[in-house]
């Protein structure tokens, strides 16, 4: 692996984990004020609300992006040139965000859901809106640009149908093998630019309002629509970047044979992009004026969606691992605690897609309850998987100081923080409320618990940190 | 010409969701009470007026109790009919309400207060008077009090039972569905929605919904055509 793309891999990792602290630690701010253990100005509190979420998404989405950038060179060739090109945006595009909500103050949450950041005469700075709105752009053309490169890369060396090993599907042993890691990446991607072609969508109606001095708007209905197609689909295209590097990696480092692609693992992948493109109608379940056909196509796509890539993940784990003698390091046991995590957090979420469920649990704490498992137990998992397994990679040490610490801290104080969040869903107690209302009595006491459970999180991912910060930086340093 | 339209206006959003300002009432009956004595027992629908109103005031009144005819609520609430003109006493309001032909119905309070500006600043109402005509220049308006004394709806003009249906359910905290009509200057709306005959037909939003799946299919189908090679990046 040239020394370019290892040292561009360093920089993305240290700079990504470095943001994830500071989004954690927002997070634990807004648990303790919920908690009544501090108190902040409502304004603020929304502002970081906004920051953490944002933050949150876009850290993970490039995380998966490092990562198969850096093993998809194992079967084709990219240069570093487009992650140097996308970290420079990425760079920029967030130092213009944090202007937005830390100075300026905007707070309309990181769905920015129309039309909220035009509401913005009294809550916010003026200039806030258009600057977040900026730097969205800048962010998204970086990665635009990113993730088209990688599907250039990956067309090169295969054809649409290898790409998406069609030929899979009918010949039992194909002439191309097509790698588990390619088709879930190139699967993953063209989510991820449709995603961004969707925000390109998004910020042009929005500047077109923004500058149009009142002589056009949007319609609410529409925004919502692509709003939650961005939103939706970007997280659950970074989850499978991660489970792509699962399947490239948990073999190798468990001492078994690399994974193949078979018909069901063809079958079930192209299915999954299917039906994740129209899952997020499910989140527009409370929108009367949406058509009734599409709220229960967004049940059942829902459904669909996650059957096969959960099934098909599954099943394949338990062939790989069930019966044979492992080699457990901290890299495979991150990557089997993170896929239980993403199935216990797709389960909450199948519960919460379904409609009869949904009416209750609409903007609960359930829904928070249920993304942060499949993000903080889950994606992050199996990203610091790759994190770790990088770092070793990059210094040639396999040294793996307080593993258990490491991992009963996560484990504890992951699994923690997102019960509490369960146990206020299950409660009806509302999301997004800076301050619980005296009717939801023990609101306050499981964000309180929830805070010091996330301490106890940060605290075994600052151990990880160290570790691969050490390890990382030695790139810089080597000259191969 | 405000009073007489139909369409929705921004300013029905000013003050939403603040608390109606405490006032005492002076009522036709002799009654002298506080306001939230009033809405605490039942939501109330305050009518803002003068009784030398040559304008809209009796119109505004007329329609209402034309609306109320037709719609027949099942809701309990009381319609307060408050004079913003100083110079009104209880006993120009008694008459006004027996012209009205209301007098012998307890859902109508008619009364005065002493502090009209605070009453009317805490639900963005704004009388200019004008000395030429020696008449107020005001708007039409109708607010929605809930039992907790917060505005949850206001009209704006003379309006049709439609609109007040929505204002009593509002004030009696049922869920009321709303979403904004198609404007002129909203383009891309995902449907087009007529309020006369219901109707709804899919509309050029749509079509922006797609954009980003076209663009995608295109761009998948423009790249995978390129010769294969190993060409770094």
């Amino acid at each position: 692996m040239n020394l370019s793309l290892k040292r561009i891999t360093s920089t993305w990792i240290i700079t990504i984990l470095l943001l994830f602290f500071t989004a954690i630690i927002l997070g634990i701010t807004m648990r303790f004020n919920q908690g009544k253990v501090i108190s902040i100005d409502d304004g603020r509190f929304y502002g970081i609300m906004t920051t953490h979420g944002l933050t949150m998404v876009a850290i993970w989405a490039v995380a998966g992006m490092v990562g198969v950038h850096y093993l998809l060179n194992r079967y084709l060739k990219i240069g570093a040139g487009l992650s140097v090109f996308a970290f420079v945006m990425t760079v920029i595009g967030v130092v213009m965000f944090y202007i937005s909500t830390f100075l300026g103050n905007f707070h309309a949450g990181w769905t920015f859901l129309y039309p909220l950041p035009f509401l913005n005469s009294f809550a916010w700075a003026s200039w806030a809106t258009p600057l977040f709105f900026w730097s969205l752009a800048v962010l998204g053309v970086g990665w635009l640009v990113w993730s088209v490169g990688l599907l250039v890369a990956i067309f090169k060396e295969y054809s649409l149908s290898e790409t998406f090993a069609w030929q899979h599907l009918s010949k039992k042993e194909p002439k191309v093998q097509t790698p588990p890691l390619v088709l879930i990446s190139a699967i993953s991607l063209v989510g991820v630019v449709l995603c961004l072609l969707t925000a390109v969508v998004i910020l042009i109606l929005s500047f077109a309002e923004l500058y149009s001095d009142g002589k056009f708007v949007n319609d609410p209905l529409l925004m919502k629509n692509l709003i939650y197609f961005f939103g939706h689909t970007i997280a659950n295209e970074s989850l499978y970047l991660g489970l792509a590097i699962v399947y490239e990696l948990l073999p190798e480092i468990s001492g078994r044979p690399k994974y193949k692609t078979t018909w069901y693992v063809s079958l079930g992948w192209n299915f999954t992009l299917l039906f994740v493109l129209t899952a997020y109608f499910h989140h527009l379940y409370m929108d009367f004026v949406q058509p009734l056909g599409l709220q229960m196509f967004g049940q059942f796509a829902s459904y669909f969606a996650s059957i096969p890539s959960a099934v098909v993940t599954i099943i394949s784990i338990i062939v790989l691992l069930y019966g044979h003698r492992i080699k457990w390091s901290i890299t495979n046991l991150l990557f089997f605690i993170g896929i239980t995590g993403w199935i216990i957090g797709g389960i909450g979420a199948l519960i919460d897609s379904t409609i009869s469920n949904n009416i209750f649990l609409h903007n609960t704490l359930w829904v928070p309850a249920h993304f942060h498992t499949y993000n903080a137990l889950g994606n992050v998992l199996l990203i610091l998987g790759f994190f770790t397994w990088a770092a070793n990679e990059f210094s040639g040490s396999n040294t793996d100081p307080m593993r258990k610490l490491k991992l009963a801290l996560i484990i504890i104080g992951g699994f923690g923080f997102v019960l509490m969040f369960y146990c206020g869903g299950a409660e009806s107690i509302p999301r997004r409320y800076s301050v619980y209302p005296a009717e939801f009595t023990r609101g306050a006491m499981f964000a309180a618990a929830a805070a010091w459970f996330a301490i106890a999180y940060l605290l075994g991912m600052l151990l990880i940190f160290v570790d691969i910060f050490k390890k990382c930086t030695k790139v810089f340093s080597s000259s191969h | 010409m405000f009073a007489q339209t139909q369409e929705y206006s921004l300013a029905e959003e000013d003050k939403l969701f603040t608390k109606v300002e405490n006032v005492q009432i002076l009522t036709t009956t002799g009654d002298n009470i506080k306001l939230s004595a009033l809405y605490e027992r039942e939501p109330v629908i305050l009518a803002l007026i003068f009784t030398r109103c040559t304008g809209v005031c009796s119109p505004l009144i007329r329609n209402l109790q034309d609306n109320l005819a037709r719609l027949r609520p099942k809701e309990q609430f009381k319609i307060l009919v408050v004079s913003f003109d100083s110079a009104d006493k209880p006993t120009d309001m008694e008459n006004y309400q027996k012209m009205l032909n209301v007098y012998a119905d307890n859902k109508w309070i008619f009364g005065v207060t002493e502090n009209i500006l605070d009453l009317t600043g805490s639900v963005g109402f704004y009388p200019q008077w004008d000395s030429v005509s020696r008449q107020f220049e005001h708007d039409a308006l109708l607010v929605g009090i809930n039992g907790n004394g917060y505005i949850v709806k206001k009209l704006l003009g003379i309006r049709n039972d439609n609109s007040l249906n929505g204002l009593i359910k509002a004030i009696s905290n049922e869920f009321v569905i709303s979403y904004p009509l198609p404007r002129k200057n909203a383009l891309f709306t995902c449907f087009t929605y007529d309020p006369i005959t219901g109707e709804r037909k899919l509309s050029l939003g749509l079509l922006i919904l797609l954009i980003p799946a076209v663009g995608t299919i295109i761009l998948l189908f423009l790249i995978s055509r390129r010769k294969k090679g190993n060409t770094a990046l």
